[in-house]
């Protein structure tokens, strides 16, 4: 067995082209192009954001490179090998959204069933699986079936059976859906530290706060297409960020005098208005409504997450007040 | 050599899911009381007491086996695909033809565990009626479970492109038409119209020849069973099987998990 | 408070369980049962169709269809008067496994109510035969059949002389056989297949026995000699014997000499009917019933014989 001899001289991990992929809902229902002409490349050693909001073809541009589904055109790569072959995997890692694995083996079985699969030895499956139960912190549960894990217990027993076998690349899908935050933390901290293992991470999410602290680089898609790709530093100020204010008892008169002012950024809801001002403006913001004898309820930073990104920069139809 | 470890990999980690399922148990014990109720039956003749209890126990083997056939094979790789299992273990280096090998032989071999756990039965309560056993039973019970192999493959097939709904609705359609087929023939060999005889060969050659597969009463009355009725069915089963299989990985390849 | 009401519902709760068990318990033991069939409320599906539709089940169908035949008979009063019914399930039965043994003999033993009905039997038994050719049984119940209800003492003969040589078969069968076919074909056909049988025989006792019955043939020859004469008799004086002697008393005697009887007894005049027997042998060389069954016999063929009376 040539465990790596083929793949290092590779220095773009992924490479994908032109790639098509059109869905057929049903007999005789019209095509749907899912992914239209997409490219971009990963490179060895980086962590890679595919970010887009949900449904714009985050997951199929993944089972693509994963060989779950077939591309209808264009070319997909992984370590120089067309992603419909197979023996390549030995080196490749995944972990799919939500997963859901065979809840009727232990943690121990489950990861002793992929290094099997993916080729390992006797000789070091034993000590790899120790290794890797150590890694994501499952030792304790290693003998516990999966189907009494926690969700965040299933992601990281799901981390470690992507690399059981010690892959030069790992694919992500949603790594932290569904976690609360210390689980969030753990798989960050896993991911962050798969990178200087030297290994290269390929991460999909639509979570922008997440991509922002890990990735080097990202693409961004948003309905099949992908509309940007290159360093996190050049595309996050695109977002629109701010503050959110919530607050009550405010006279009518008062009201539409701030209306005036702020216009699309409020908006009332009988007694209640919210407000959205820039980070700076907060503090002046608040005295202003103190002043005019207003309660307020709540003060809340705006995370500018994707799908904002997306409803202002590319669909340009945003209405925050209607 | 690696293909064969990650097929029996495949097939070990199936036969220990159907194991672990509760389900299973239920559905052994159930055929279990099923071929006992032999003993209650035959009290309710006076004569050839012997007879029908085991013409029970063997019924009850066969239609149980069958069922439980046909109910692990449509789920066998609709399930991988609905809970998405399926997606880590294709990322492995894994390709889909030994996927679906490795799940059908899990299968299989859970298959013939169970029948070997009903034979066990059979030949205990034959035992202790005094009834005959011989080469007959152990033929009989042999070329039974090769017919629920055969229609693990056909609802692995089904399995490989439709629903579970689906698939057992159609294995259960194989089956009984399987059933049917020789004698379809035989009915059609009578009819005026060529096509009409025609049609009916080719459905008996197309679609499995299930009954060859049935010597349970040549086993119960000690008739003779000549060798070429156990090998020729083996031959006809395995090569069927084979085929069967060959198409639902066709048909599995070139699917798209959505 | 709470406490105590739910104590009081656990109570009801129990006293409306025991009811309703005892009520049913009660009302099941006395469930009505009457024989499925009898009102026309047991479906019996042709043959061919339920043995294409039992899908390499026939060995389970074809038991459930004998255990069905068997409640008739075990409910019935008078369970030949199901014999249809009987009839139409062991036909299922037989279909579906021919190689059954007792369903067959169980078909012949309660198919007699009626002359279809024994005809359906001997056509069950003859696939019986075709399926257990080594069975002497069936051959057996066949022949009984032919002579006894059919009167056809040719083809009784034919089918018992095929089962004689089989494993099982008593010896007594070799008799009937031969007593058949002197009934049939004569004496001599009787004579020359009891002459065959002690030829092949190797037991003694059974030669011994087959010697009887030529002897037997013997004086049956001569015993219808002796009819032929007292029908000459009653033919000439308009009256029938009062002794053996009147054949050759008198001036002009039907006969000039009486055959002895080959043992040195005498020849009776037996019973009311006043039949010509020899002493020795105390009755004539032809099939013995017992009186129960004659009786049947009898009985039943004068129904047949009103049915086919009133079919004309």
């Amino acid at each position: 067995m040539s465990e790596r001899a083929d793949t290092s001289p590779v220095t773009k991990i992924v490479v994908v082209e032109d790639l098509t992929k059109d869905l057929r809902p049903g007999f005789g229902l019209r095509r749907k192009r899912v992914l239209d002409r997409i490219s971009f490349s990963v490179e060895r050693g980086e962590i890679f954001g595919f970010v887009g909001p949900n449904g714009a073809g985050k997951t199929t541009t993944l089972k693509v490179l994963m060989g779950l589904i077939r591309a209808t055109s264009g070319r997909a790569q992984i370590l120089g090998h067309d992603v419909r072959e197979t023996a390549y995997r030995r080196h490749v890692g995944f972990l799919p959204e939500n997963p859901y694995f065979h809840d009727f083996l232990t943690g121990r079985e489950f990861l002793a069933f992929y290094a099997k699969l993916s080729g390992l030895r006797r000789s070091n499956r034993a000590a790899r699986i120790e290794a890797l139960l150590d890694l994501v912190g499952l030792r304790e549960a290693a003998d516990a079936r999966l189907r009494t894990y926690s969700k965040g217990m299933l992601q990281r027993i799901g981390l470690a059976q992507s690399l059981v076998h010690d892959p030069e690349v790992v694919f992500l899908d949603e790594p932290m859906s569904g976690l609360d935050p210390l689980g969030r933390k753990e798989i960050r901290d896993l991911i962050l530290r798969l990178r200087t293992e030297g290994k290269t991470v390929f991460m999909n999410s639509h979570i922008l706060s997440d991509v922002e602290m890990l990735c080097d680089r990202v693409a961004i898609i948003a309905e099949g297409r992908i509309r940007y790709e290159g360093g996190v530093d050049a595309f996050l100020p695109h977002g629109e960020s701010g503050t959110d204010v919530v607050a009550t008892g405010l006279a009518p008169e008062a009201a539409a005098k701030l209306h005036d002012r702020l216009g699309e950024r409020m908006r009332v809801q009988g007694e209640r208005v919210e407000l959205r001002v820039p980070h700076k403006q907060v503090g002046e913001l608040l005295a202003e409504l103190l002043a005019m004898g207003a309660e307020v309820t709540s003060v809340m930073p705006h995370r500018a997450s994707l799908e904002s990104i997306f409803l202002s920069t590319v669909q340009e139809r945003r209405r925050w007040a209607r | 050599m690696g293909a064969l470890i990650r097929i029996y990999t495949l097939a070990g980690n199936t036969l220990r899911e159907v194991i672990r399922n509760r389900i299973l148990y239920v559905l052994l014990c159930f055929a279990i009381v099923l071929i006992a109720t032999g003993v209650v039956l035959s009290a309710l003749s006076y004569v050839e007491q012997e007879r029908i209890l085991q013409d029970v126990g063997l019924g009850s083997i066969r239609l149980f086996g069958t069922v439980i056939a046909i109910f692990l094979g449509v789920g066998v790789l609709h399930k991988e695909v609905d809970r998405r299992t399926i997606y880590t273990i294709l990322s492995k280096p894994i390709s889909r033809s030994e996927f679906v090998l490795g799940k059908y032989l899990g299968l299989t071999a859970t298959i013939w565990l169970q029948l070997l756990i009903m034979s066990a039965a059979f030949a205990l309560i034959s035992w202790l009626a005094h009834a005959p056993l011989g080469t007959g039973h152990a033929a009989a019970l042999l070329l039974s479970g090769l017919e629920m192999s055969l229609m693990v493959a056909v609802a692995t097939l089904f399995s490989a492109f439709t629903t579970p709904m689906l698939a057992s609705f159609f294995t259960a359609g194989i089956w009984v038409v399987g059933h049917l087929t020789r004698d379809l023939r035989q009915l059609a060999s009578h009819s005026d119209v060529s096509a009409v005889r025609e049609l009916a060969v080719w459905i008996h050659r197309l679609l499995p020849d299930l009954e060859s597969f049935n010597v349970s009463i040549q086993a119960v009355h000690g008739l003779p069973i000549e060798g070429s009725e156990v090998t020729l069915p083996i031959a006809y089963g395995i090569g069927y099987a084979s085929l069967v299989l060959i198409l639902a990985i066709v048909l599995f390849e070139r699917r798209d998990f959505r | 408070m709470g406490e105590q009401a739910a104590v009081g519902t656990r109570w009801v709760q129990l006293v409306a369980a025991l009811s309703f068990a005892a009520l049913t318990v009660v009302s099941f033991s006395k469930l009505p049962m009457p024989i499925r069939g009898a009102r026309g409320d047991l479906f019996i599906p042709r043959p061919e169709v339920a043995r294409i539709a039992s899908l390499g089940f026939e060995a389970l169908v074809a038991d459930y269809y004998w255990l069905q035949a068997v409640q008739i008979v075990g409910g019935a009063q008078n369970p030949t008067r199901y014999a249809p019914l009987i009839g139409g399930l062991i036909d299922v039965v037989t279909t579906l496994n021919p190689w059954v043994g007792h369903p067959y003999r169980f078909a012949a033993v309660w198919l007699i109510d009626s002359p279809e009905s024994v005809r359906q039997a001997n056509r069950l038994l003859e696939r019986a035969i075709e399926h257990h050719p080594e069975d002497w049984r069936h051959y057996f119940y066949l022949g009984f059949n032919q002579f006894f209800y059919l009167e056809d003492n040719e083809a009784a003969a034919a089918v018992l002389e095929r089962a004689i040589e089989l494993r099982g078969a008593p010896l007594y069968l070799k008799r009937l056989v031969a007593r058949l076919k002197v009934q049939a074909d004569g004496l001599e056909t009787g004579a020359t297949f009891l002459r065959e049988l002690i030829a092949t025989t190797r037991s003694r006792k059974a030669r011994a026995k087959y010697e009887r019955a030529l002897d037997e043939i013997e004086t049956e020859r001569r015993a219808r000699w002796l009819d032929q004469a007292r029908e000459d008799y009653r033919e000439r004086f308009g009256r029938d014997i009062e002794t053996i002697g009147d054949l050759v008393r008198g001036p002009d005697p039907v006969r000039e000499a009486l055959p002895p009887e080959p043992h040195g007894w005498e020849w009776i005049l037996k019973g009311k009917k006043r039949r010509l027997v020899s002493s020795y042998y105390g009755h004539r060389y032809e099939p013995q019933f017992h009186r129960t069954e004659r009786k049947r016999r009898k009985h039943w063929r004068a129904e047949l014989l009103e049915r086919e009376g009133s079919g004309r």
